[in-house]
């Protein structure tokens, strides 16, 4: 890099650029907050079909609410995997990748330990299994989200 | 893989934001590609390249390189 170049960067034009780039992590910010808009209502809506599962001796209709609000739900978390890929760079979408392999495994874990317990008698595999894949998704977000905060 | 991003950068006064725009990618994939967290897939590479109106290999080098001293 020459002189010149540097002195370019400590002077006020370099100032102005920084600012541009404040204004550009904005842009990041927006696309994050995008995420979240994407990600709260499908993460309540989870939560609904968690608390209908866990209602014990569940009337005809209670079931097919429950069915119902599952399915949405699923094709919700879909959905906001769709939009979550499209709106990345390769960069960003090697990131989502690889916090998701994360969460996947993180679910696995979960699940075999949960199964575990339930084979033992001390937990209820059907009432734990919404709350672990809730877990995975939560593990998703905050990896993909911590990995584009620290590498700035 | 080494590359001469954030020198060819400076030379043009472009902040990695506008890098980043004119490659139509994100700020944090041209920040990882500078401090080689990430080597860019093809198409990406040549989009670099012909950004700055360079080829592929006055931008990017293999390691390799530096450790044999002589390409060939």
């Amino acid at each position: 890099m020459k002189s010149s170049d540097l002195d370019f960067m400590e002077g006020a034009p370099y100032i102005h650029r920084m600012a541009k780039q404040v204004q550009q992590d904005q842009v990041t910010r927006a696309a994050r907050r995008a995420v979240l808009i994407d990600g709260i209502p499908v993460a309540t809506l989870g939560g609904i079909a968690l608390a209908l599962g866990s209602t014990p001796d569940q009337s005809t209709a209670q079931k097919a609410w429950w069915i119902a609000t599952t399915t949405v739900f699923t094709l919700a978390v879909a959905w906001v995997l769709l939009r979550a890929f499209r709106r990345a760079d390769e960069y960003l979408r090697r990131i989502q990748l690889e916090s998701m392999a994360v969460a996947f495994a993180a679910v696995l874990v979960g699940l075999q330990v949960a199964t575990l317990l339930d084979a033992a008698g001390v937990i209820r595999l059907r009432q734990l299994a919404q709350l672990i894949l809730l877990g995975g998704v939560a593990v998703w977000l905050l990896i993909a989200d911590l990995r584009t905060r620290l590498h700035r | 893989m080494r590359n001469r991003l954030r020198e060819l950068r400076a030379a043009r006064r472009w902040s990695q934001a506008d890098l980043a725009d004119r490659c139509q990618v994100s700020r944090q994939a041209i920040n990882a590609i500078e401090t080689e967290r990430y080597d860019p897939s093809l198409p990406l590479a040549f989009t670099i390249a012909d950004v700055f109106g360079l080829a592929i290999e006055e931008i990017f080098h293999p390691d390799r390189m530096e450790t044999t001293g002589d390409p060939a």
